[in-house]
């Protein structure tokens, strides 16, 4: 009997051991990275992670690229300057003629016509549609056009199939003028569309919708031919050219100082050709059902084959060779490259560890160059070692991020109490009460920069941002008596929302509102999803917040608290701070942009308080001694191009 | 025995089912909403096309597409990770899982088992209890403890096991010896458990009497009877460590599917979340189930009883 077993359980384990073995041959790449949450897409139109834009700039090239110590611009797939007309609105970017994609093909115009196109198509675009709505002429226009296209097709598919729509699919198809022709068609029962937003009314109106004698299936049909038919010939009005195989002119609507440096982001990368073998098509056209592109997500694989599809194709330095799932990447050089010769790390290897303590690890062990991310429990300890000097491979980069709270100026009430955060003299109040430089020092003791404002300072040449406010308690007091709460009487209890790494630094906060102001605290913390819904939706008092520089201006900040920018999480809406944007929009020069920009600037964070900003990250990084050309960079950009390893 | 099969195939189906419905209830009652990112906002109108797309603006629509693509083995997409479907994240991870699994009762077995025979040999002696001691460690201490200590000891100080990661045979040991442990203890406790009941019994005296090699009565004749016991723990103890083992995944980062479990459920994706339920769900049946055929195998007497 216990042979038997002994039999059965040892020649089992043989044979796992022997079939792991023949499946893992995996070789040591010539330089490592722990990417620690592994990558989210590597669609250059739908990637938002700071990670994957490390992969994509590593494996495309866009028409500039970065340079890898100041990341200012610099040339990438076409020639560099690109030319510029005298209103300095349109540029004309000659590509290289030495520019190649991974397979050989040479990098055309239409090839960044494509890619940018899918970085403002409803169904492949995500994030980053506005860098083009923002500043290309016509673009605003057509995916204004395509959106409520793709609404009225998302209600009129659902009302087909016998579904019935809901009040926001309801919405979008009353607003569509092919709700004027349903009217018509109905006969005797028009159905007039509630007015303003009141879920309820629309509510309503979508029950009745179903019970029209209406051919949804033609309606839908109807719509759908014309809005595929008319596709293109719209998308010709929108300022991107390809006037040969190698010219592509870009009208903007106005000058736009950082606009070479918004053609260095993933959003603006090429797309090869062999992305349409996998198109799926909807009733002859490259759309599905509810107007949204659609597309086969595999496209980003790099050992995918269907239809004749070679597998991913890039046109950067390197090309992808292999991607596990949430275990590793590879990179292998392009041998296409204008550059490959002069590469000296041939194959990258990305590696994936969820812990980032056991990463830290197994850098401390050998087996990984380069830790992009070090945001462990310890990480005030990694600050002092890097800043004391005693750990010279970890670096402080001070990044272009800011981490503020934001006090919700828009909803009359939370949970049933009132909002007492409308008052700008409420929020200017609860800045003031907190001490920010002793939350930084003493609370998180991470090294990062004490933020005054929203922009950080001395990171964008020529802009100074304003000084901000400073930590008054007795001030916060008076205000807060001016405002009606004279101690902090008659305030409802604060809710505080927030996630859960930020534990320690709401805490601290709500302790400094409680022991100022004499205010009652809830803190409220959530899963990232569940904060995420409730910030967009206004669901909070205050509430934790954060951003990323996009490019280098401003703009980049200033923009979401803009009166119905979709991040204005606060729901901060001002003439005075709207009408300066618009100016500095259409100011020529540099220096009178910044100021008004500037100016701006200190009536939100000084005056009306929507946000509080709190501190800049500085994010630690370890890079081992025998790496040279990898430079700690505000933008966490590293170009793996100019790296080579000491032997 | 073929209607014992067929009965147990078909309450296993009638079990995944409701454990389908189960999760399908509370995954569309979570708070939050998967298309919401958390820091930029989605148009609304994509966001409704999206919905629309994935059937997620209907649930009952929602549950039969689901179930009728899950019945076809084709879970879905993901919506946290948009280049791969539910189909390649499970087969990528699910080997992994497996492998660790296997490995981890395989070690536990081959260690339990002669642990647990000489303990109920040598009862009350040095060896039993220290044994026991070491037996209470093992369940009792949670795998993020003595995994953390294994790999401070042998990746860290000694220097002779890789930190974490997968790929090569070295990243092997670590994870299975730690996920083997709780399953090693209760395997030793069991079997001595069963082999002190046996020993004492009629035909064990028999075959003393009989001049028997005190080996052979112990190992043949005994350990038959005293093993199944273990042999119905080990059902659901295998599909366990095959599936549970989000812990030790994380700590020495395994790429398994525990960690996507979690991930999912922590991210809305509720293809992920559904399809990682199902096949663990299908696991811990199909495990149960094969168990059952073996201890008909192993007693005959079962067969008639059921």
């Amino acid at each position: 009997m216990y042979r038997r077993l002994l039999w059965v359980c040892g020649g089992l384990t043989a044979a796992l051991l022997a079939a792991y073995a023949a499946a893992s041959r995996e070789t040591r790449a010539d330089f490592t990275y722990v990417n620690p949450s592994g990558i989210h897409t590597l669609d250059p139109a739908r990637m938002s992670w700071t990670q994957d834009f490390r992969v994509a700039l590593n494996i495309w090239e866009g028409l500039t690229t970065s340079h890898p110590e100041t990341t200012a611009p610099i040339g990438g797939a076409a020639e560099f300057p690109p030319a510029l007309s005298p209103d300095r609105t349109t540029y004309t970017f000659t590509i290289r003629d030495d520019a190649r994609w991974s397979n050989g093909d040479p990098v055309t115009a239409g090839d960044f016509l494509r890619g940018w196109r899918r970085s403002m198509e409803p169904g492949t675009a995500t994030d980053y549609t506005f860098l083009f709505t923002d500043h290309i002429h016509g673009a605003q226009a057509y995916v204004q056009w395509r959106r409520e296209a793709v609404a009225a097709l998302t209600a009129l598919a659902r009302l087909r199939d016998g579904w019935g729509v809901d009040a926001a699919q309801a919405r979008g198809l009353a607003r569509h003028p092919v709700y004027a022709g349903i009217r018509a068609l109905a006969g005797a029962s028009p159905l007039t569309p509630p007015v303003g937003e009141a879920t309820g009314a629309w509510a309503a109106f979508a029950s009745q919708l179903d019970k029209l004698p209406v051919p949804w299936d033609r309606l839908h049909q109807m719509l759908f031919r014309e809005h595929a038919a008319e596709l293109n010939e719209r998308f010709a009005g929108v300022g991107i050219t390809a006037i040969d195989d190698r010219t592509l002119e870009v009208r903007l609507i106005r000058p736009c100082p950082y606009f070479l440096d918004l053609t260095a982001f993933p959003a603006f990368l090429p797309c090869h050709e062999s992305i349409e073998l996998l198109r799926e098509r909807h009733a002859g056209a490259p759309l599905s059902a509810e107007g949204l592109v659609a597309y086969d997500p595999q496209w980003t694989k790099p050992d995918f084959r269907g239809n004749g599809y070679p597998g991913l194709i890039t046109n950067g330095p390197y090309r992808l060779a292999s991607w596990r799932f949430k275990r590793r990447a590879r990179l292998a050089v392009n041998p296409y490259h204008r550059d490959a010769a002069a590469v000296s790390c041939r194959t990258i290897d990305m590696l994936v560890f969820d812990n980032i303590s056991a990463a830290l690890m197994a850098y401390e062990a050998g087996g990984v160059d380069f830790l992009p991310a070090m945001d462990v429990p310890y990480d005030h300890e990694i600050a002092r070692l890097a800043r004391s000097g005693e750990r010279p491979d970890f670096h402080l980069c001070d990044t272009l991020a800011t981490y503020f709270l934001n006090f919700n100026c828009l909803t009359e009430a939370v949970s049933d109490r009132p909002n007492p955060f409308r008052d700008p003299r409420v929020r200017r109040a609860f800045s003031l009460a907190v001490d920010r430089p002793a939350l930084v020092e003493r609370v998180l003791q991470r090294g990062d920069r004490v933020a005054a404002s929203l922009v950080p300072p001395a990171a964008i040449a020529g802009y100074e941002p304003p000084a901000g406010l400073v930590h008054n308690p007795a001030g916060a007091r008076r205000l807060l008596a001016d405002a009606g709460y004279p101690g902090g009487a008659g305030l409802p209890p604060v809710e505080l929302l927030y996630v859960p790494s930020d534990q320690r630094v709401c805490q601290a906060i709500a302790r400094m509102w409680e022991q100022e102001l004499s205010v009652r605290v809830e803190l409220r913390c959530k899963e990232t999803k569940t904060y995420a819904e409730d910030k967009a939706n206004h669901r909070f008092m205050a509430a934790r917040g954060n951003w990323y520089a996009d490019y280098y201006d401003p703009t980049t900040f200033l923009d979401c608290l803009a009166t119905g920018n979709g991040n204005n999480d606060s729901g901060y809406s001002s003439d005075r701070y709207d009408r300066l944007l618009a100016q500095a929009r259409e100011a020529t020069d540099a220096a009178e942009r910044f100021a008004l920009l500037g100016e701006a600037e200190r009536i939100m964070v000084e005056e009306d308080c929507p946000i509080l900003p709190i501190l800049h990250y500085a994010l630690p990084i370890a890079i081992k001694p025998h790496v040279r050309g990898l430079y700690p960079n505000p933008r966490l950009r590293f170009a793996f191009r100019y790296v080579s390893i000491r032997p | 025995m073929i209607r014992l099969l067929a009965r147990r195939l078909l309450a296993g189906m009638a079990t995944i089912l409701c454990i389908y419905a189960l999760t399908f209830a509370m995954v569309v009652s979570l708070p939050g909403n998967p298309f919401q990112q958390a820091d930029r906002s989605m148009p609304p109108e994509v966001e409704q096309a999206l919905r629309a797309r994935y059937s997620m603006d209907n649930n009952w629509r929602y549950f039969r597409e689901f179930l009728a693509g899950a019945v076809q083995l084709d879970f879905g997409p993901t919506f946290t990770y948009a280049d791969w479907t539910c189909n390649q994240i499970i087969a990528e991870a699910l080997p992994v899982s497996v492998l660790i699994g296997l490995l981890a009762m395989l070690i536990a077995v081959q260690v339990g088992v002669p642990v647990g025979v000489y303990s109920a040999v040598r009862r009350d002696r040095w060896f039993d209890v220290t044994t026991l001691a070491f037996v209470l460690l093992g369940i009792s201490l949670p795998t993020f403890v003595t995994g953390t200590a294994l790999l401070t000891v042998f990746a860290v100080y000694l220097q002779i096991a890789p930190v974490g990661g997968w790929g090569t045979m070295a990243h092997l040991p670590l994870p299975a010896l730690t996920l083997s442990l709780p399953f090693t203890a209760y395997i030793a406790r069991l079997t001595r458990i069963g082999m002190l009941d046996v020993l004492g019994s009629d035909f064990i005296r028999t075959a003393r009497a009989k001049g028997l090699a005190p080996r052979v009565v112990v190992w043949k004749h005994a350990l038959r009877v005293a093993f199944l016991p273990v042999l119905s723990f080990l059902g659901p103890a295998t599909a366990q460590a095959m599936t549970g083992s989000f812990v030790v995944e994380k700590v020495f980062g395994v790429p398994g599917l525990g960690q996507h479990f979690v991930n999912a459920a922590l991210n809305l994706d509720a293809g992920l979340i559904m399809s990682t339920v199902l096949v663990f769900a299908t696991m811990l049946v199909a495990f149960n189930l094969l168990v059952d055929v073996l201890y008909a195998w192993l007693d005959p007497r079962i067969v008639g009883a059921v």
